[in-house]
């Protein structure tokens, strides 16, 4: 059996606590194993984006742990978190994935120099790196000159650079039409099968959806159910 | 990477830095003008007070500054004179007698001092030749020719060729009483001081007083280097062991405080110019920061720890500062430089300055100690704006940040 990357136990994230008591999300168990390709998905407000979030270390959860490669994330430090997320975790947002003023090789060496790969190594793999998502002609565009699609792809570059055990993307085909998203979703596929990349993405999209391997629905900031499936 | 990142980052908004890097230049250089323009306008009143009234260096019998006696002298005069002339550190050496009395025209009598003078020598020290509004100084060739101010001669109702009686106490303390007849009437730079004192020959008046030959109560010196002053008081000293030798810092205190108060109003005018200008700058930034919201979340989630985010908006701050401040520094100092040499005529206005004891062109000059303060304190500026913006960033929460995409 392969080993579980991702142990989510019994996770919960209340908002404004003492006021209007908002429960984003409630109680929630979710493992996901090495190399997995899982759509998370529900309706607008129940809670993809907050769990997403605090898989990711970029929120800490009201109740409830979040383990990630053995390592439980509510016990870091600050600092300590960052540096994990920068060793461990990828994500690719919806937008403003990209720092607007580096071109497209320099964001993906961006986070190999916080890791102080050498030059000669951070240049090679960049130039891989957008090799696989097909962006090899455009190394030295600005985000500002690319599409959204474009942009995407370089932000799954930049996401891959560090070599993380997992990929979180929150709504990565939001704002691409449906080739675009299609493209991103095959450049995505392709890297889980090769490099044995655990992915786990929201989306509201039945195509997107139809190429995961594993849908979770959350309703209401709770598990609604959680099926296995062939991508088509 | 970083500083690449922060570098370019300032440019995304190319006018609003322009306008920040603008202000400052244009905050410094203004700063730089005011205190330089102050300070020829101080300077000239210390030049006026030296080399008008003081002379850099006065040498009296130390009886004669407590008593204001006449008897108290400095023997043997004209041999120290001789000496000093030859110096050639010197520009100008005179003698003077003085003598308190009265003075009386027809219609009415005032306290006057008498200065006894050598009017060759006075022309460059004095220099009542230059202030004359009527008659010729010293024209008549006559011993009893007396000079007065315009503002005594009004109170006496006086003209040229008036007789006036002037009325003093002679070194054997016997009142002696003496004729005159206006030969001039001087209007100097300080007014106050036309209404007391008189100018007479220096030998009449030592006649008069009964003083022996080359007998005088004080000896005033202009030299021709500021820098040499020290040297040159003490050479004096050891030339007159006996007397009383100051330079113009120990006769005229209140110059010397203007000159310490001069490095206080360059810390005030610097830090208030400084301080709008951090106001700008920190209002800039933060904008800059806000607009950026989404952005920096987004470095945190990939991993740019906060050390190193705060360290990127200290960075970009501290960039804009430093581009403005040795620009406005240069052009302060180019400004200071050209008409520190062709100088701003003020006369306009110097109808009003001139009783004050300005002149009406003015020299702006600032010494490097102010420049270095300046400079000390943009770099305070420059550190300080950049915290507040940084330090604002920093409690940005990622997922929050996030969020607002
Ligand atoms: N900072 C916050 N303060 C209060 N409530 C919040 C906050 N962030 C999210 N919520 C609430 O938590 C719930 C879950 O939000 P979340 O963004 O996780 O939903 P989502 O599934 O990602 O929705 P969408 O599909 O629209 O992105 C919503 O009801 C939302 O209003
Ligand atoms: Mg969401």
């Amino acid at each position: 059996m392969a080993k579980t990357i991702i142990d989510a136990h019994n996770v919960t994230k209340t908002y404004n606590p003492e006021k209007v008591p908002v429960y984003a999300v409630q109680d929630v168990h979710v493992h996901i194993e090495e190399g997995e390709f899982v759509a998370l998905v529900g309706p607008s407000g129940s809670g993809k984006s907050t769990l997403l979030n605090m898989m990711g270390g970029l929120d800490e959860p009201t109740k409830g742990s979040v383990i990630i490669d053995g390592v439980e994330l509510t016990e870091l430090s600050e600092n300590k978190l960052i540096d994990f997320r920068l060793h461990n975790i990828g994500f690719v947002f919806q937008a403003f994935n990209l720092i607007p003023v580096l071109t497209a090789k320099e964001n993906v060496g961006f986070v190999l120099q916080l890791q102080h790969m050498p030059k000669k190594e951070r240049e090679k793999r960049v130039l891989s790196l957008l090799e696989e998502v097909d962006l090899e002609d455009k190394i030295d565009s600005k985000p500002g000159e690319l599409s959204g699609g474009q942009q995407q792809r370089i932000a799954v570059a930049r996401a891959l650079a560090s070599k993380p055990k997992i990929i979180l993307a929150d709504e990565p085909t939001a704002n691409l039409d449906s080739k675009s998203a299609a493209n991103l979703l095959n450049i995505m596929a392709k890297l889980n099968k090769e490099e044995n990349i655990t992915f786990l993405f929201s989306t509201h999209d039945q195509r997107v959806i139809k190429k995961a391997r594993r849908v979770i629905t959350l309703v209401d900031g709770k598990v609604d159910s959680d099926v296995q499936q062939t991508p088509t | 990477m970083l500083f690449q990142i922060a570098w370019r980052n300032i440019w995304r908004n190319t006018s609003r830095s322009l306008v920040v890097v603008s202000s400052i230049i244009i905050g410094i250089w203004a700063g730089i003008f005011i205190l330089s323009f102050s300070w020829g306008l101080y300077k000239n009143n210390i030049n006026e007070s030296v080399y008008k009234q003081l002379s850099h260096i006065q040498i009296h019998n130390p009886d004669f500054k407590q008593e204001n006696d006449p008897k108290f002298t400095i023997p043997n005069s004209d041999s120290i004179l001789k000496q000093l002339e030859s110096d050639n550190r010197i520009a100008s050496v005179s003698s003077r007698v003085i003598a308190t009395g009265m003075i009386t025209s027809t219609t009415t009598a005032s306290g006057v001092t008498i200065y006894g003078i050598n009017p060759v020598s006075e022309t460059n020290q004095i220099g009542l030749d230059q202030n004359l509004i009527e008659g010729v100084y010293f024209g008549s060739g006559k011993d009893n020719e007396i000079l007065i101010g315009q503002k005594l001669a009004k109170k006496h109702k006086l003209k040229l060729k008036s007789k006036v009686v002037l009325t003093f106490t002679n070194v054997n303390s016997e009142i002696v009483s003496a004729a005159f007849r206006v030969g001039g009437i001087y209007r100097s730079k300080n007014i106050s001081l036309d209404e007391v004192n008189v100018y007479v020959k220096q030998e009449h008046l030592r006649e008069l007083l009964d003083l022996k030959p080359s007998e005088t109560n004080e000896i005033a010196i202009l030299i021709k280097d500021e820098e040499q002053l020290d040297s040159i008081t003490n050479y004096s000293k050891t030339l007159v062991p006996n007397a009383k030798v100051e330079d113009w810092r120990q006769l005229a205190p209140e110059l010397d405080l203007i000159i310490e108060s001069f490095n206080l109003y360059t810390y005030i005018i610097s830090g208030l110019i400084l301080l709008a200008l951090t106001f700008g700058i920190v209002n800039t930034m933060l904008m800059s920061v806000l607009e950026r919201i989404r952005e920096l979340g987004m470095l945190m989630a990939i991993g740019l720890n906060k050390r190193k985010i705060f360290f990127m908006i200290m960075l970009e701050t501290i960039y804009l500062t430093l581009m403005g401040c040795p620009i406005g520094l240069l052009m302060g100092w180019l400004t200071v430089t050209i008409l520190g040499r062709t100088g701003i005529d003020i006369s306009m206005f110097s109808e009003g300055l001139a009783s004050y004891g300005f002149s009406s062109m003015i020299y702006p000059a600032l010494d490097q100690e102010k420049y270095m303060i300046i400079v000390t304190m943009c770099l305070i500026t420059a550190i300080l704006s950049a915290i507040y913006p940084a330090y604002k960033a920093l409690q940005l929460n990622p997922s929050e940040a996030i969020r607002k995409i």
